[in-house]
């Protein structure tokens, strides 16, 4: 529950103590709708439509059915999907009621119990990083830098501000600060990675490698004044799934 | 600074005609070989209030004549000249290239085209500059004549503005540019340009393959047309803040679809046509705007040429004339009006109406403001897209067509995310001679940039949900991400009525008129013209700090387009005396922010419920900043008509003979850039030839 407040609270901008007390007071489908919302509906939308065939529509989605497939993409991610390891028990039996009972669907409440006993024998995650833990390098951010200005920045401006040179081109998503943050603060990078993968350049998604990928992102970071570690940021969805995108402290 | 009502500014500064030399160039004299009867055989009733042109002095005479040296006009005049006639080209502005030099060089032709038959191969060109795979399925490339033509002529397809930009298309003019298309491509090809990977379609050419591809250069140690090749400086990649005589706007990268170190933009397609052109002997008379059309009679027999003023563009830092980047082939020719004689033709190729405020009004009357430009003010000058083919086409008697056409293209005027300069449209830098015009390149603050401030009318009052202001519904294009047609490319079904149903219409409707909120009466709009006046951005310190804008030189500059002080009254004091367009007080603007503020605080926005898109941000620190925001008139749809051999039309249908037009002059072709505008000329440059006088 802990981490529950924890993540809320840098999402919502509320204070924990009132969000403890509104927690408490919350049905399991609440505190499941709360956490969609603040995770699930960048790909898979807040009706549940999703966007097929690349993010997969929840709403009538007869696949549901099965809480233990439900559980375990959750805990370790399946396919695009990243892995959400910072959701803990009840968290993730709050979030599959929910999407199990939302919108038209009606399979039925998932517990706590039921959650506990999938995930035995799961290995413990490893601890959970920050965007500002230096989890890139310089060089990579400059190989990144390259790439992001040929494939990137018609579209998404010169300084990522999400406006591009050429006039005739619409706006596009800001991919670094306040506004960047705005959008992806609370989500890790492994979100980011595989949203990215599967959804960018828009008129030739995947054409980049996963290193390519993985390179702009470093490149993103360090625009945004995310500082540099000692270790390359490796496109490995596990290890993503544990660094967290964050407002700076 | 004095105040301006109306558009008659023009930045030439005072000459004297005596000192400047008169060179006596291809001067010809009196008409040859025209005799005063086969000049008046086709006599006009209406003849009386004009006479008859016999007893013209022609200053010079030519097989061609081209009005304008764009896109169109310099694809036609090299076309002219290949087929073995004379060719002179005059334009308003001191260099060539018109719009073409400052476009991105999308150019979309299609219908089987050497590019896209190149890229379905996976080939790379000849020169074996592009080193990277195609970037579109051979299937989105293959394509035929037939497939193009019904893609362009497509009732069935209707717009994120609910517009149907296909279905009032001229089908013989259609019919005739696809047909052109694959030829053009290579005749393009043929001189000195060279095509990046295909990478989809612009707006109006279509949406069931891919059509599109830019222009390129590869970056090397000299600007060297043949070799294809341009320094860093050249292309504005050196210094990010200057471009160069050369490519007034910086080229973009293009390593994805040609290879490393490869740039483009429209230098790459303006430059090498032009050095082609040079090359083969076009005589160019530049500062020279073209006035009117000569015909036999007023409004029947023969076009016989043009005449055309001196229109000197001086440097705007040293008040010198201004010199084009190549000098080869250019006529120095300076006194006021001349007549020039075209012994087969006359092409109109001037560009369209969007920089005319008063014919501009005939599409959407509060354009008439003058406080709003078109695009590439600053390169072009006063004159520039003036609608002076237009003008002189209709005094002798040719019809227009496609004039609901500007409307029905998404993007024709829209709000531009540039702001703190009037040139809002283009990202030319110091370094370029005329960047002096435009005083400021502006801040490009993308869509999003609108959530940091609050935007206000000419009295200081908000008018539009500010997130909302410059959203642009997206051209029918594809792939593009949201392509304004039922699924893509390849999924779309020409001609099928479900693309039009209203279910899917209302669906994808994305207009938002926040431009139309723009243009608004309001307490400052006074009879009799009733002019919205400008658009200020309001914001604070805090702003600056939340988005690392850059405000100071060149983005901005005191040139009137931005303001800055340490109180909000002192900064409405400032624009009112500052801004050659502020015509009264912004007497509101002290309320505006303190209201503004006071719904911050309450979280909520009861005008325009900002909440709704973003968060809202109280103007509390100074320093207090003002930024103009542009409405740029960017295309012109709306224009001469005229036939497949484009070939001028008038009332009664009847060929003007002699008389040719292409790109933005001409109406009832609803597609956006290039694509148009060298076919036209591609065409006209072939039949102009072929005209033979009487």
């Amino acid at each position: 529950m802990k981490k529950l407040i924890g993540i809320l609270s840098s999402i919502l901008f509320f204070s924990v103590a009132s969000q403890a007390q509104e927690l408490a007071n919350m049905s399991q489908f609440e505190q499941g709708q709360q956490i969609y919302q603040a995770n699930c509906t960048l790909c898979h939308m807040d009706s549940g439509s999703g966007s097929p065939p690349i993010f997969l529509a929840l709403n009538g989605n007869e696949q549901l059915a099965d809480a233990t497939r439900i559980i375990t993409n959750i805990k370790q991610g399946s396919g695009a999907m990243p892995a959400f390891p910072g959701l803990d028990a009840d968290e993730i039996a709050a979030l599959a009621t929910y999407i199990r009972n939302a919108w038209t669907n009606s399979f039925g409440e998932v517990t706590v119990a039921e959650v506990t006993s999938t995930l035995d024998g799961f290995e413990e995650g490893l601890k959970i990083a920050s965007v500002w833990d230096g989890v890139y390098t310089e060089a990579q951010a400059q190989r990144g830098q390259i790439l992001y200005s040929g494939t990137c920045g018609s579209c998404h401006g010169r300084r990522l501000n999400g406006a591009p040179e050429d006039p005739d081109m619409g706006s596009t998503p800001p991919l670094a600060r306040a506004r960047f943050l705005r959008v992806w603060e609370g989500r890790s990078l492994a979100t980011l990675f595989e949203y990215t993968r599967v959804t960018m350049p828009s008129d030739n998604p995947t054409s980049l490698t996963d290193e390519e990928f993985i390179d702009v992102i470093a490149y993103m970071l360090s625009v945004g004044g995310m500082p540099i570690g000692t270790n390359e940021l490796e496109p490995d969805t596990q290890t993503l799934a544990r660094i967290l995108i964050q407002q700076s402290q | 600074m004095t105040k301006k009502n109306d558009d008659t500014r023009d930045e030439t500064k005072s000459h004297d005609d005596k000192t400047l030399s008169r060179r006596d160039f291809v001067k010809t004299g009196a008409v040859a070989g025209l005799g005063a009867t086969s000049l008046l055989e086709s006599g006009n009733t209406n003849a009386q209030s004009s006479p008859s042109n016999e007893n013209i002095q022609w200053d010079y005479e030519v097989d061609v004549i081209i009005a304008g040296g764009g896109c169109a006009g310099l694809t036609a005049a090299i076309r002219a000249r290949d087929l073995g006639a004379s060719v002179m080209v005059v334009d308003q502005n001191y260099d060539l290239g018109g719009r073409m030099l400052h476009s991105g060089s999308f150019t979309s032709l299609g219908g089987g085209d050497p590019v896209q038959v190149r890229d379905i191969n996976g080939e790379s060109d000849t020169e074996g500059f592009i080193t990277v795979p195609s970037a579109e399925d051979p299937k989105e490339l293959e394509d035929t004549i037939d497939l193009l033509f019904t893609d362009i002529t497509d009732w069935s397809v209707v717009d994120p503005k609910a517009q149907s930009p296909y279905r009032y298309n001229d089908r013989g003019l259609v019919r005739a540019w696809a047909e052109n298309c694959p030829a053009t491509r290579q005749f393009l090809i043929d001189n000195y340009v060279r095509f990046a990977r295909i990478s989809g379609t612009h707006g109006g050419g279509g949406l069931s393959r891919a059509r599109g591809s830019r222009c390129f250069f590869m970056l090397g140690e000299k600007t060297d047309i043949k070799a294809g090749t341009i320094t860093p400086e050249d292309a504005g990649v050196a210094d990010y803040e200057r471009t160069s005589a050369f490519a007034p706007v910086q080229m973009m990268d293009a390593s994805r679809l040609v290879g490393p170190g490869a740039v483009m933009n429209g230098a790459a397609l303006s430059r090498p046509l032009e050095y082609s052109a040079r090359e083969k002997g076009v005589q160019f008379m530049l500062h020279r705007h073209f006035d009117e059309v000569i015909r036999e009679n007023p409004f029947s027999g023969r076009i016989l040429g043009v005449s055309a003023h001196y229109s000197p563009r001086q440097h705007p830092d040293n008040g010198e004339l201004m010199q084009s980047y190549w000098q080869n082939g250019n006529v120095d020719e300076r006194r006021q009006t001349i007549h020039i004689r075209a012994r087969r033709s006359v092409i109109l190729a001037s560009g369209g109406h969007a920089g005319n405020p008063e014919v501009r009004s005939m599409f959407y009357p509060a354009m008439r403001e003058p406080a709003f430009p078109t695009s590439g003010v600053a390169l072009q000058g006063p004159h520039g897209q003036d609608a002076s083919a237009l003008i002189a086409g209709l005094k002798v008697g040719a019809n227009l067509a496609g004039m609901q056409q500007n409307i029905s293209y998404p993007t024709t005027f829209h709000i531009a995310p540039r702001l703190g300069t009037r040139d809002a449209y283009t990202t030319m830098m110091p370094g370029h001679p005329t960047f002096g015009f435009r005083g400021s390149a502006g801040i490009n603050v993308g869509s999003v940039g609108f959530e940091e401030f609050i935007a206000v009318n000419q009295v200081g009052k908000r008018f539009f949900n500010e997130v909302r202001l410059p959203a642009r519904p997206s051209p029918s294009r594809y792939p593009g991400a949201d392509g304004g047609s039922p699924g893509r490319g390849l999924d779309h079904k020409p001609l099928d009525w479900r693309n039009c149903r209203k279910e899917w219409v209302r669906e994808m409707y994305n207009y938002d008129h926040g431009l139309d909120a723009a243009l608004a009466l309001n307490e400052g709009s006074e009879a009799p013209d009733y002019y919205s006046g400008p658009i200020w951005a309001i914001f604070d310190q805090d702003a600056v700090e939340r988005t690392g804008w850059e405000v100071r030189y060149p983005y901005i500059a005191d040139n009137g387009y931005s303001f800055k002080a340490d109180s909000i009254e002192e900064l409405a004091q400032k624009i009112a005396k500052g801004h050659e367009f502020q015509r009264v007080p912004l007497k509101y603007l002290t309320e505006t922010v303190e209201t503004w503020n006071r719904y911050v605080d309450a979280g909520k926005d009861p005008e325009f419920e900002r909440e709704v898109d973003a968060p809202m941000n109280q103007i509390v620190k100074p320093p207090f900043y003002a930024l103009s925001i542009m409405v740029i008139w960017h295309d012109s749809y709306g224009g001469l008509r005229v036939n497949g051999r484009q070939q001028v039309l008038d009332m009664r249908g009847q060929v003007i003979p002699g008389l040719y037009a292409g790109g933005e002059a001409v109406g009832g072709f609803n597609k956006h850039g290039l694509g148009k505008g060298h076919v036209h000329g591609y065409i006209a440059g072939t039949h102009a030839v072929e005209d033979v006088s009487a």
